[in-house]
């Protein structure tokens, strides 16, 4: 066999021993690209008739505000570690992670007419970054957890049970449909909740 | 030639060693608002405990100053994935059904709105 031939055969055992490569995509609720937002003063049963239930609601000293949305993330990563090889002493990887979305908000008064409706959409690098960590993997190098977790309203019950932080900050709290809305991602370090953190 | 024949056997396990993923994830109340059963419900007739009696208790309550709204969600996730070794695909749809119910001061229905996605129909 030829030396190139060697080479080569090497070079691809190497690549596929190495390397790996993994793509994660989520996509939550339904585009509302269609969807035309309804106009001023249009009442609260022909929102909901055009756009059905939101999938966010909060109470306001004015009214209620409704809100829609859509999302979908991708994320990509690459990582190339020696454990195949039998020397788990060196990894290093690399991750990005895509975001688009669309949020419909529509702000109603108490007579259940719309006062004002703002829709967004945004395709954005939603952050990513690169590792090297020797023996053992402790940063994960996309996180999208805060985007992907579960609708607020699955822990309304529990919004008063929380530990102390959180308990003296309920009235703000923004799960329990009484304070205002916020979208997936939000960080938590400022505003409302930042009295929360412990 | 040995080379060739230790490549050619890693290919061969690398293929056999892939596979794929599925998984199914289900949170949130019941799903009772079927359009046969919500066509029961009229506007300025139908009262709060009405709405409870047919759907159970809700996701969340919402008080509106005097008025109140009752959320019901439940939240389907879907994951189908290829796992190569190599190459690792997963893709997660998340779809929401949900309900929402308006009732004045009185606790009678006011609006309404509901959404169903066919998989969950049954």
């Amino acid at each position: 066999m030829r030396a190139s031939t060697v080479k080569t055969l090497v070079t691809l055992l190497a690549c596929w021993l190495l390397t790996a490569c993994s793509q994660w995509h989520y996509d939550l609720g339904v585009p509302l690209a269609d969807t035309p937002a309804p106009a001023q003063h249009t009442s609260l049963a022909d929102a909901l008739d055009l756009l059905g239930p939101p999938l966010r609601m909060s109470a306001t000293d004015t009214g209620f505000v409704l809100a829609w949305e859509h999302w979908h993330i991708r994320e990509n990563s690459v990582g190339f570690s020696l454990g195949a090889l039998g020397a788990d002493f060196m990894s290093a990887d690399w991750g990005e992670m895509r975001i688009k979305g669309e949020f419909l908000l529509l702000t109603f008064d108490k007579d259940h007419l719309l006062t004002s409706a703002t829709r967004s959409e945004w395709d954005n690098h939603g952050g990513g970054g690169k590792a090297i960590q020797p023996f053992f993997g402790f940063i994960s190098v996309v996180d999208v957890d805060d985007l992907t977790e579960m609708m607020p309203q699955h822990r309304w019950g529990s919004a008063l049970f929380q530990r102390l932080p959180g308990t003296l900050n309920a009235n703000s709290n923004l799960d329990t449909g009484q304070s205002g809305l916020q979208q997936r991602g939000t960080p938590t370090a400022a505003g409302q909740q930042s009295l929360e953190m412990d | 030639m040995k080379l060739t024949t230790g490549f050619i056997a890693l290919l061969l396990c690398t293929s056999l060693l892939g596979g794929c993923a599925q998984f199914e994830s289900k949170r949130g109340v019941e799903v009772n608002w079927q359009s046969t059963v919500t066509e029961q419900l009229v506007n300025g007739q139908s009262t709060r405990r009405d709405v409870l009696a047919m759907l159970g208790p809700p996701s969340q309550v919402i008080a509106l100053d005097g008025e109140s709204a009752l959320y019901y969600l439940f939240e389907h996730s879907e994951g189908e994935g290829l796992v190569l070794i190599l190459y690792n695909s997963m893709r997660i749809d998340t779809r929401y059904d949900r309900a929402i119910f308006f009732f004045d001061e009185n606790d009678v229905l006011t609006e309404f709105a509901t959404r169903l996605y066919p998989a969950d129909e049954g």
